[in-house]
């Protein structure tokens, strides 16, 4: 990335003629965008409303009629309530990471760029925080503060600042090194002026696409706490908890049990894969 | 160099004190620590008396410091659910999780990090294209829900592995034979296949670097053999690994809570389970402390380990 | 003698076709490996069940995710008591579980027979029985009695037991003194005329103070080498993984000797449970997931079921702000839930439940009004009150996401939630844990954090009057004294109640509850939704099990083929 910060324009074209190129990262951003759309527009698409119940259909297989992707122990018909559920496991895969970022990257943008006292008092409580496996630190904090969204949204934002710091202050010490950032120094820039229009333009990318990485990881994580009972509340559901209650049901229709698990699969495989692609195209290393 | 081991122990003690204090105010964000022991008919009387015996009406400051001395000579209290030595039940409980995890880490482990030295040395070939996506895949399939499809094939539908504990006697006289090996297939399977994607993932990106540097072109313009170059390739790449397969046996520990729980495997991770839905608060706190202190020594031998090996890395 | 024989004999060609089984679903079944394999295994299975002894072993699965606590003051709960309770100890009066037909009663344990002292009713004399020995051969006797009430009662006694306090002493709260009378004779006194005590002191299991002394006066090290009079003993302990039991030869009952060896292992995890008896880990599983049930049964399993004292309610709130106050809106909420739809939903596992308990339990009672699904009248009710499906009534329920008793919380209030919007009543859900609902449901209605709760979905057990009635319609049992969550307060009942707790003829008690019953089904006191049906499932193998209408089992007669 060093070799292009000084000509942007080409740069940035460069980066989508490779992505262009990338059938891959297309298909999966794609994907994604589906999802999210499926998501946002829920109510206007899902053939049928997720919470009714209907005991005559309970476990329908798939392609009963009515019911394209079968019906769940409550007889609901499973395609509304994966489109539904795509809504809570985005929210919950997307805003701690959102979050986060935000926290986490201005946490390291001041470490890494005032250095000294201050970098040592941030990067050492963050050091606490990283002395947890990502996903014992989040049973953990869900655990001790209860089931919940919001509480599931506080503990995976807490198990993201912290790599999120990292690597933000990291690559703000590698840009404050540069030379064009002692020209601007030297050409009598104030610090403010230089955080914001060379550091964070700069640094922003290579955080924006480890946060991408990070999406799939809380999708995991979140349904992972759902799938124990700590993460969100009937009768909402995201795909951990549908694969939770649907897991007792398992001998009676292992298909209809397998899709919210083929849910998350999906939608963590393609963040990852995608944020791979924006990495190559712009030529990053992590 | 001994200077810089001690400046890395010493720096590591604040993070250490650090982890206490948010291990032990952990527990206390959530209800009463007694109300899920207690059976249903206790009054407040009752419930006031066995505060006393637990300790649990002293002021947070005295039980944190109270708590602290007693977990620095090993002692976490006494569970509320079973009413042994918290000490007594984890040290078993970590046997059995550090079991599950040296085996994923020497079975799965060097696998990956073939696979990823594999991919890295055909970086953009058939074979770099095939393992990437089997990382990928590993990286991004939910381990719990592959766990169960595991289960229902090969325990239920094909009978021919196991899917609860640890085998023929416990984790009591257990012994590495094949009818205790049979066990550990399938936990070590689900438990490892997230790690080794990352390993794999890391291995072939460092490879692929390192294989892209100025010296290995020097080396192969002097004529020197391929198998001399892999030498140097894999000397470059150790700190790497180092770092990485130190994180994994760390995530490995800590994450086993889900494995633990489908498989019923009696360590830490069931342990911590079944701590937080019963609120054991000495079996969850000194879990999670245990825990997260081998994550903190963990790091820190990898980062000696990887000093040791490259002396350039030497991290302030 | 002729039944060993004829095992042994069976044994090899058992494992033999296990072993040809096993290679058979084998994706390279021509590999030599495997079949070598194969044989070991084989060989291992014959090795393992021909060192077993002439008693057959069976292994049980266990809804808890650890052993119970085996000291005599089990931890768990019902479970606890059910098998590292009943199983190891007697109390001075234990359940009859020999019977399926009828609830079970009580029946003299240790103690051959208790009575009321007649002229002051707060004092109960205990005649004890003569020639039991605990499993350690020393003699039980008044000072045993005398020792374990100090355990669990007194904390000055050298022998007090926190743990066991902790678990026990709130299950005999009646229990205010105590004093030895001769060898055989011991006299407990409550603090005012108390006719539920037999009951209570079910919960109560005597230990050896002898075996206490051997391992050093240390409940801990008990725990691990206990010793009581019950028909096992154990011999192997290994928390959160195992328990072995053995018969105890020498137990009083000569009716009650252990035909087989218990292991107990605790599997919380309800798949993994159907995943252990499917591939034979365990030959007997706790509360199987209902729709693991066609499963089991497809593969030879037996399903054993049967009603016991178990209730899932709606508990009210009854508290000014409450929208249960009104008689019509409890009544229509009664009606509108499809029970049998429920009853489909748990796969059969379960039944509608029409009151505390039910038509031929002699607490029942004439009530006029009808429990069953009836969503017409329902929404004719609401109406009346003013609230119709498009403008429904808003209440809060607290449910929980699991926990002892609570069957499928989560699908099954999600059911009740459907119903009951179909009649105008909007049910919004507060999913908490299993911990944190008891929390709630100890500390009552009234704490500032609960604002807005009108109902808790708890269940609970109802062996006695006690239970069933006593701790959550008398208003001096208003939460946190008791269990009265919602503060339910009525002049007649409380009427009713005083007389039934001095009323020491069982069946004036009997016909007593059954005027307070009819009374709180007429008044729709509750929301009274399905009971529990206890279900287990056992290898076709396992024979000798009575299910008795009980929390607890006696496992005596429990055998393997």
């Amino acid at each position: 990335m060093s070799a292009n910060i000084n000509k942007p324009r080409t740069y940035w074209q460069s980066v989508r003629s490779r992505l262009r190129r990338d059938p891959v990262t297309l298909t999966c951003a794609g994907i994604i965008i589906g999802i999210v759309l499926l998501s946002i527009f829920a109510p206007l698409i899902a053939p049928a409303n997720p919470y009714d119940a209907n005991m005559m259909k309970r476990l329908a297989p798939i392609g009963s009629p009515g019911y394209p992707l079968g019906a769940d122990e409550l007889g609901r018909d499973m395609l509304s309530r994966l489109i539904y559920g795509g809504r809570i496991s985005l929210i919950m895969g997307l805003v701690p990471v959102f979050i986060a970022l935000i926290i986490g990257a201005s946490c390291g943008l001041v470490a890494g760029y005032v250095g000294g006292r201050t970098n040592m008092l941030i990067m050492r409580t963050m050091d606490i925080f990283y002395a947890f496996p990502s996903i014992m630190l989040a049973i953990a904090i869900s655990g001790a503060i209860g089931a919940g969204i919001e509480n599931g949204l506080l503990s995976l934002t807490l198990v993201f600042i912290p790599p999120i710091t990292r690597v933000s202050e990291t690559i703000t010490v590698q840009i404050k090194s540069l030379d064009f950032i002692d020209a601007a120094r030297a050409s009598g820039a104030s610090n403010s002026r230089i955080i914001l229009s060379h550091i964070i333009v700069n640094a922003l990318g290579p955080i924006f696409i480890y946060c991408t990485s990070l999406v799939s990881v809380s999708i995991i994580i979140a349904s992972g706490l759902s799938f124990l009972g700590l993460g969100v509340s009937p009768p909402e559901a995201d795909w951990g908890l549908m694969l939770s209650t649907l897991r007792q049901s398992i001998y009676v229709n292992p298909w209809v049990c397998a899709l919210p698990g083929v849910m998350i699969f999906t939608t963590s495989l393609c963040f990852n894969l995608m944020s791979d692609g924006l990495r190559s195209a712009m030529d990053m290393k992590m | 160099m001994f200077s810089y081991f001690i400046k890395r122990l010493l720096y590591a003690l604040p993070i250490a004190i650090g982890v206490t204090v948010f291990v032990f105010s952990l527990v206390y964000m959530g209800g009463d620590p007694l109300d899920a022991v207690l059976p249903d008919d206790a009054t407040a009387a009752d419930v006031q008396e066995i505060k006393e015996i637990y300790g649990f009406d002293k002021p947070l400051p005295v039980q944190y410091i109270r708590w602290l001395g007693r977990a620095i000579t090993g002692d976490f209290g006494t569970s509320i659910g079973t009413g042994l030595p918290v000490a007594d039940e984890l040290g078993r409980a970590l046997v059995n999780t550090l079991i599950l995890a040296i085996c994923s880490a020497l079975t799965g482990f060097p696998f990956a990090v073939f696979l990823g030295t594999l991919a890295g040395y055909n970086h953009g070939q058939r074979a770099d294209k095939i393992v990437s996506g089997f990382a990928i895949t590993g990286v991004s399939v939910p381990h719990y829900w592959l766990a169960i499809v595991m289960v229902i094939v090969f325990s239920v539908e094909l009978n021919i592995l196991p899917s609860l504990g640890m085998g023929p006697g416990g984790s009591e006289d257990w012994t590495l034979d094949w009818a205790h090996a049979k066990h550990l297939i399938l936990p070590v399977i689900g438990g490892s296949i997230i790690s080794m994607g990352i390993i794999a993932r890391s291995m072939r990106a460092a490879v692929a670097e390192i294989l892209n540097q100025e010296f290995v072109r020097a080396l192969r313009s002097k004529g020197l053999s391929e198998s001399r170059i892999a030498y140097h390739v894999m000397k470059n790449a150790l700190p790497s690994i180092l770092g990485v397969v130190g994180l994994e046996i760390g995530s490995l520990m800590g994450g086993s809570i889900l494995i633990e729980t489908i498989f019923s495997w009696p360590g830490a991770g069931f342990l911590l389970n079944e701590a937080i839905f019963r609120r054991d608060l000495p079996v969850l706190q000194g879990t999670i402390l245990v825990l997260a202190m081998f994550f903190v020594i963990l790091n820190l031998i990898v980062d000696i380990s990887q000093t040791f090996v490259d002396k350039r890395i030497i991290r302030t | 003698m002729k039944f060993q024989a004829r095992k042994k004999s069976k044994e090899p060609m058992k494992s033999l076709s296990k072993a040809l089984r096993f290679e058979n679903y084998l994706p390279f079944r021509k590999s030599g490996y495997f079949s070598v394999v194969g044989t070991a295994l084989a060989a291992l299975i014959t090795f393992s069940s021909s060192n077993s002894n002439a008693a057959s072993t069976v292994t049980i699965g266990m809804t808890a995710a650890d052993i119970p606590v085996t000291t005599g003051a089990p931890s768990q709960g019902g479970e606890g008591l059910r098998f590292t309770g009943f199983t190891m100890y007697d109390g001075l009066i234990n359940w009859d579980l020999t019977k399926s037909d009828v609830p079970a009663k009580l029946t003299p344990g240790l103690a051959t027979s208790w009575k009321v002292n007649p002229k002051d009713k707060s004092k109960w004399i205990f005649t004890l029985r003569k020639g039991v020995k605990f499993h350690d051969g020393s003699t039980f006797n008044a000072d045993a009695v005398i020792f374990n009430l100090g355990k669990i009662k007194d904390k000055n006694s050298p022998q007090f037991d926190p743990k066991g306090a902790a678990q026990i002493r709130a299950r005999i709260p009646s229990v205010k003194a105590w004093k030895k009378i001769d060898d055989y004779t011991v006299e407990i006194s409550t603090p005012s005329p108390d006719a539920m005590l037999p009951y209570q002191l079910t919960w109560f299991l005597i230990s050896s103070p002898t075996q206490w002394e051997k391992v050093g006066k240390d409940w801990k090290k008990f725990a691990f080498k206990p010793s009581g009079t019950g028909p096992f003993k154990l011999t192997k302990l290994v928390p959160r993984e195992k328990a072995v039991m053995v018969p105890f030869k020498d137990y009083w009952d000569k009716k009650r000797v252990a035909k087989s060896t218990l292991i107990l292992r605790p599997i919380p995890e309800a798949t993994a449970r159907t995943a252990a008896l499917l591939s034979g880990q365990t030959d007997w599983i706790e509360a199987p997931s209902p729709d693991a049930i066609p499963r089991l049964k497809k593969a030879g399993k037996q399903i054993v079921t049967n009603t016991y004292p178990h209730i899932w309610p709606y508990t009210l709130s009854y508290l000014p702000d409450s929208p249960w106050l009104d008689v019509r809106v409890r009544k229509a909420a009664n009606l509108a839930i499809d029970r049998d739809g429920l009853v489909k939903l748990l796969g059969g596992l379960a039944e509608p439940s029409t009151g505390s308990v039910e038509k031929g339990h002699p607490w029942r009672g004439n009530p006029k009004f009808q429990i069953k699904y009836d969503p017409d009248e329902a929404r004719r009710l609401m109406k009346e009150v003013g609230y119709t499906p498009e403008k429904p009534l808003k209440t809060k329920l607290v449910i929980s996401t699991s926990g002892s008793g609570q069957m499928q919380p989560l699908p099954m209030n999600e059911y009740i939630q459907q119903n009951m919007k179909k009649v105008g009543i909007d049910l919004q859900l507060e999913v908490v844990e299993w911990a944190r609902m008891r929390t709630i449901s100890r500390a009552g209605a009234t704490t500032p954090d609960q604002k807005g709760f009108h109902a808790i979905n708890n269940s609970y057990g109802t062996p006695h009057p006690f239970n069933t009635f006593v701790r959550f319609f008398h208003s001096s049992s208003i939460a946190p004294k008791g269990r009265n969550w919602g503060h339910y307060k009525a002049k007649w009942a409380d009427e009713i109640i005083n007389k039934i707790l001095v009323t020491f003829d069982i069946d004036e008690q009997n016909k007593l509850c059954a005027k307070l019953h009819e009374r709180l089904v007429d008044e729709a006191a509750w929301i009274w939704i399905v009971k529990d049906l206890n279900p287990r499932a056992l290898a076709a193998n396992v024979k000798g099990m009575v299910p008795a209408q009980s929390w607890y089992l006696d496992l005596t007669g429990v055998y393997k083929e």
